[in-house]
């Protein structure tokens, strides 16, 4: 007898209504008809703003007090609420379609994880209750994004953990792994992995197959239709990753590895959230102090965790775009930041400011003057701006695609602000406005509504 | 009920998963490992490379950065980490292009500034964009050793930075020593 174990992971739309579940579960039932042993993995119900939703439980601690931060442990056990009310909600809605059921939170399906809460990584999954469970005929429906932590494997207990961003998708992942399952099916509300953000390109072709760095390239320029992390555990271990849709019965995207996909493309074209560009002059410092200025910026945003993106260096400056709801973070920190740099005659202060100077920058510089020279390193802010990124598979190397993109933009009148480029994709900084045309033209260029 | 021990890494054994499925055998059901660990797992280093500047481009500064782009696509040359700068752009291409690019573009009179004996230097970090802060970390270490960087780029699991080749090497062991492989 084969293998016949699917994992069928269930993100938050998919579970987000009774009607959503209703489908949701059909999609299960129906596979279980056709043979297959269905294991489930579901996210926590809805989307930002809903009643069970992540945002909504860790909204109920911030409420407290917003000025006390909750320990990561404590935020742990609130938010894994969410996936463990999910998942005894669908185990009972397939139970009331006359099929049994249990529900499992992830330290009872037996995934352990290391002891970073949060954003814990799947160290080792037992998964002999799921198969017991699968051997009573129950179909087991496991809470995605949650595991345990056990310093010594042989005390019982242990502490829940959470796995931070696309956790549900790394558990269904890490479960087709422990399963040594025939296939694992991320659905999602989207037919697959589309070729543009269908609200720029409404006809956008859905990919067939898409390689493994490609998603992941596509993840890490802003559209994250399947998480990396899960993407990277079933290559590593060859099992078979689909992205489908829990409304529609397309087939899907399958996630394939390199070496299945020859040959040279276009894959898509994908855009971030909005982002905040800032472009520090350092152009009047001397080189010591600059190698410290540059440093200290780098040092800060790492310690408070900001994303950058679209980097750049250049001999006047340094530039990167930070995500928007993360610009308070760099303002609080940056601006206003004063830092005495050197000694005796080079003695310099050196005052940041971010656009525009405050009222309160202008006292501190005002203030400072008497301790000394007081220079200001002034980031000229870029707000409102997004990058568009065309993603490709051994293609970015070919010569003429920076100039076809340059060419393209032009002719549409969108003014290219930086651009970035790696292996796989190459990067434009648009206005913000310009974000869904940018990523038309470039759809329409690279003639994209052809591709399979 | 206690996992037996098969090898990690390889999931259950069908044999015994079909097995186990069918009520047999249930003691026999492996552990897993899974995910790779956090934080930098390799460090690349490639050299041969030229960053070619063209400055002082005229107006309109768009259609000129294109005339420049065509020049070089039209040699059939592969370009890469384009930058635009405020009179013009800089890229980097292969050295053994570095005479043609250099024949090209000052037969049609632009301004050069050719930087030799580039390195690409990749730090591998799985999923980098998740792991907040890990490339700032990256940029800190870099620039507090004093290693002039010309140009910064980054992929879902790794940042690549152009330095000249004689740092490339010291570049390798500050991120060895200070952030450490796992």
């Amino acid at each position: 007898m084969s293998n016949r174990i699917h994992v069928m992971k269930f993100g938050g739309t998919s579970v987000a209504t009774s009607e959503a579940r209703l489908t949701a579960a059909m999609k299960v039932i129906s596979a279980k008809e056709k043979g297959i042993q269905p294991v489930v993995v579901v996210s926590a119900i809805g989307r930002k703003g809903m009643p069970y939703a992540t945002d909504t439980f860790i909204n109920l601690l911030r409420e407290i007090d917003p000025s006390v931060e909750p320990d990561a442990r404590e935020l742990d056990l609130l938010i894994a609420c969410g996936e463990i009310l999910s998942a005894v909600v669908f185990a009972h809605t397939l139970k009331t379609l006359g099929h049994s059921s249990m529900a499992f939170r992830g330290g009872q399906a037996g995934i352990r994880t290391d002891g970073v809460f949060g954003n814990a990584r799947i160290v080792s999954i037992n998964p002999t209750a799921l198969l017991q469970s699968i051997n009573a005929g129950k179909i087991p429906v496991v809470c995605g994004f949650q595991g345990v932590y056990t310093e010594d494997k042989n005390l019982p207990g242990g502490e829940l953990t959470t796995l931070g961003r696309g956790g549900s998708d790394t558990t269904a992942s890490a479960l087709g792994v422990a399963l040594n399952a025939k296939a694992v099916e991320i659905y999602t509300d989207v037919d697959g992995v589309k070729t543009a953000d269908p609200d720029a390109v409404r006809h956008a072709p859905t990919l067939k197959s898409v390689t493994y760095d490609e998603v992941a390239e596509i993840a890490h320029l802003g559209a994250k239709v399947v998480h990396p992390r899960a993407a990277e555990i079933a290559m590593t271990k060859k099992i078979p990753l689909w992205v489908k849709n829990t409304f529609s019965d397309e087939p899907g995207t399958e996630i394939v590895p390199k070496e299945r996909f020859p040959g040279r493309r276009v894959t898509g074209v994908t855009h971030t959230g909005k982002l905040v560009f800032m472009q520090f002059n350092l152009g009047e410092c001397n080189t010591e102090h600059r190698t410290e200025l540059e440093s200290s910026i780098y040092q800060t945003l790492a310690r408070y965790g900001v994303q950058l993106f679209m980097l750049n260096v250049s001999p006047e400056s340094i530039g990167f775009a930070v995500p928007r709801d993360q610009y308070p973070i760099v303002e609080d920190v940056l601006d206003g930041l004063v830092m005495p740099l050197g000694s005796g005659d080079s003695r310099v202060i050196y005052v940041f400011q971010l656009g525009i100077a405050t009222p309160e920058v202008e006292t501190q510089v005002d203030l400072l003057k008497s301790l000394g020279e007081v220079r200001k390193v002034h980031a000229k802010l870029t707000e409102g701006c997004t990058v568009v990124s065309l993603v490709g598979h051994e293609y970015m190397q070919q010569p003429g695609v920076f100039l076809n993109v340059m060419v393209a933009l032009e002719k549409a009148e969108i003014s290219v602000l930086q651009t970035s480029d790696s292996d796989y994709s190459l990067s434009v900084l648009v206005p913000e406005a310009d974000t869904m045309r940018t990523v038309r033209t470039l759809h329409e260029k690279f003639e994209l509504s052809k591709i399979e | 009920m206690n996992a037996g021990n098969v090898s990690p890494g390889n999931g259950v054994n069908p044999s015994e998963l079909s097995a186990a499925v069918n009520g047999f055998n249930l003691s026999q059901i492996a552990e897993t490992d899974f995910e790779k660990r956090r934080g930098i797992n390799a460090i690349e280093v490639r050299t041969g490379y030229t960053q070619v500047h063209v400055t002082g481009l005229q107006s309109p500064i768009a259609s000129s950065r294109i005339q420049v782009l065509t020049e070089v696509a039209n040699a059939g040359i592969s370009l890469d980490f384009l930058k635009l700068t405020p009179t013009g752009l800089s890229f980097i291409i292969p050295s053994d292009k570095t005479n043609v690019i250099q024949k090209i573009l000052q037969d049609k009179s632009y301004i050069l500034d050719l930087a030799t004996d580039r390195s690409i230097v990749s730090v591998h970090a799985v999923n980098m964009r998740d792991e907040e802060g890990l490339i700032a970390s990256i940029l800190h270490k870099v620039i507090s050793a004093k290693i002039p960087v010309d140009h910064v780029a980054d992929m879902h699991d790794r940042i690549l930075l152009i330095c000249h080749n004689e740092f490339a090497a010291k570049f390798e062991s500050i991120i060895k020593k200070e952030l450490g492989l796992v």
